[in-house]
């Protein structure tokens, strides 16, 4: 945030302002309390507190480097007591120069000056402080603004990120694809024909229940990612192996919700889809200090060239792991020129 | 009768023998083979040279469309796929039929009377066959890698390792990180198909990577030249001067 009192103009405006009227009080007040001429008053006010207008823009920093969260409320305290006697000290050194240089005949105004400056300089700690309180409800109505807008733009990430989800769970390619595979094996092989469509028919029924919880165990994601799986196989039997090494301890661990589903869909998607040989998609888990590792393996055609829209599911798990656990770095993706392999690091609480 | 012979390009099996099934009911068909990728689809039809061709377009190695691009004598061409794009539409009227998967028997034997009707007729189905070519490159979003044959070998180029294209005659090179290839296709094509944001026409027979460009020189009055990172130099036409001092 930069200083709003030389960048936004109605602050800048109120500012000047306030001064102004500080700068009539204090010609009239000189005049009649101590009896002072009209001429001197004027100078004497204008250039004391022409000063400080200029010194109070720099305040802002002190206030910017002191914030409230950074700090101990006993170093911030400590910080402006220095920083409003330097100022004072600044602001009644600087004035009287330039004042006494002036009005260097006015005698009487001279001896006003001379036993007035130790009432100046509590003056400007006085400013000093009615500013730093000012500096600070402008900073923080700041935050709170963009509190809000912060809250407002992350409720249209999520609602950004469920659509995404919706939109990445209908994969028509893939359905009619399956479909025309149904309809061979209704001709060649009836009863695998059946199979096939109750596993598509699970399938589509498991991306179609909203699950409230945002998550389950690994073994019932493993078995729902299956359904997928086993599809795949009956499109493509002799194209992909499937391997699968999950210790037993593994199988518990609660994890996000379709969180293995994208993963194969994508290792067949790139590897499968796009090679003639036979590609091994490997599925590998691990316990570890602070996360449960969730990995992914399968090699691929080096000479496929890539088209480009690849990774969607991929970017779809990155946001949504970051929703979250609020934390960057969950998904870690491995590529090599023949083997891709996708880590997901889940932060055990 | 001479049987229409055939060939079944379609990386699933299952998709495969459904059509095979469907083909077997009509006496006047002959399947010469199946195949399960683009690569050896082009190996067969050129090879083969079938009457008629069932073409999947989603495909490891080439896709349906970059065969096309291959093909020494066209056949018929019926596509068959889940292809769900709005891409397809723009066949309705051009290609000889495509079969929406899952599709009925019915609707299969629909475009083999389709089929039939065209190879009756050399003529139309060539016409039909650059048609179909055509509305391929129109319906592509943006060209993301070029196939190009040198004698037997087919090469896929990603657009990213192309440096610049020069004409040669009816044909262009494109000078690629991996060599250089011939291609037939025109200038004009690959000014529309390349993305305007990565390359620039220059001159009349160099399109060049922007990125790739380290200085424009001066050579003689009102004549250019650049020079590329390689030290590679190439001419500037007025035109290609013009648009390449917009861009900086």
């Amino acid at each position: 945030m930069s200083n709003p009192f030389t960048t936004n103009r109605k602050i800048f405006a109120a500012y000047a302002s306030m001064w102004f009227l500080i700068f009539l009080s204090h010609v009239a007040i000189i005049m009649i309390v101590q009896d002072i001429k009209f001429y001197a008053a004027l100078v004497d006010s204008f250039f004391f507190n022409f000063l400080y207008l200029i010194i109070g823009i720099g305040i802002w920093y002190t206030v910017r480097f002191n914030n409230l969260e950074s700090y101990t409320p006993l170093k911030i305290f400590l910080d402006h007591i220095v920083s409003a006697v330097i100022t004072a000290v600044i602001w009644v050194a600087a004035s009287e120069f330039i004042v006494s240089k002036i009005l260097s005949q006015e005698n009487f105004y001279l001896e006003f000056l001379n036993q007035s400056l130790i009432w100046r300089f509590l003056i400007g700690i006085l400013y000093y402080i009615a500013l730093v309180s000012i500096n600070y409800v402008i900073i923080y109505y700041n935050n709170f603004q963009e509190k809000v807008l912060k809250e407002v733009e992350l409720k249209g990430l999520v609602k950004e990120a469920e659509l995404n989800a919706l939109k990445y769970q209908i994969n028509p390619h893939f359905i009619f694809n399956s479909l025309n595979s149904i309809s061979s094996l209704t001709i060649s092989n009836p009863q695998r024909a059946q199979e096939m469509t109750i596993k598509l028919s699970s399938f589509l029924r498991s991306t179609l229940v909203k699950n409230d919880n945002q998550k389950s165990r690994l073994i019932d994601e493993l078995n729902n990612a299956m359904l997928y799986m086993d599809i795949e196989k009956i499109r493509f039997a002799d194209k992909f192996e499937f391997v699968e090494e999950i210790k037993p301890e593994c199988k518990e661990v609660e994890v996000p919700n379709m969180i293995l589903q994208p993963l194969f869909e994508n290792a067949v998607k790139h590897g499968v889809y796009e090679s003639l040989e036979k590609v091994i998609i490997k599925l590998s888990c691990s316990i570890e200090k602070e996360y449960f590792k969730i990995i992914v393996e399968n090699n691929f055609d080096p000479e496929s060239v890539p088209k480009r829209g690849a990774g969607i599911g991929i970017k779809n798990i990155q946001n949504r792991m970051k929703l979250i656990y609020n934390q960057d770095n969950l998904v870690v993706v491995d590529k090599t020129n023949s083997t891709f392999k996708i880590t997901i690091y889940i932060p055990m609480s | 009768m001479k049987k229409i012979r055939t060939l079944i390009i379609d990386d699933e099996q299952l998709g495969r023998d459904l059509i095979k099934a469907y083909i077997a009911k009509h006496e006047g068909y002959e399947v010469l083979a199946e195949c399960n990728n683009g690569f050896d689809g082009i190996k067969q039809i050129n090879e083969m040279k079938p009457d008629l061709i069932f073409l999947d377009i989603q495909m490891p190695k080439l896709t349906g469309f970059e065969m096309l691009e291959l093909i020494d004598s066209p056949p018929v061409i019926i596509f068959t796929t889940a292809y769900d794009q709005y891409a397809l539409k723009a066949f309705d009227v051009n290609a000889t039929d495509y079969l929406l998967k899952p599709f009925s028997e019915d609707r299969f034997n629909d475009s083999l009377v389709k089929a039939e009707k065209l190879l009756s007729n050399k003529a139309v189905s060539l016409s039909k066959f650059q048609d179909i070519l055509k509305t391929a490159e129109a319906s592509r979003e943006a060209l993301e890698r070029v196939v190009v044959k040198n004698q037997q070998k087919i090469t896929l180029v990603p657009v990213e390792e192309i440096k610049y294209i020069e004409a040669q005659d009816d044909y262009t090179m494109l000078y690629a990180e991996k060599g250089n290839f011939l291609k037939q296709k025109t200038m004009k094509y690959f000014e529309e198909s390349l993305n305007s944001k990565d390359f620039v026409r220059i001159h009349r027979s160099y399109i060049v990577r922007l990125a790739l460009i380290k200085q424009i020189e001066l050579l003689e009055k009102e004549s250019y030249q650049i020079i590329l990172h390689d030290g590679k130099k190439l001419p500037v036409s007025k035109t290609g001067y013009s648009k390449l001092k917009d861009l900086f």
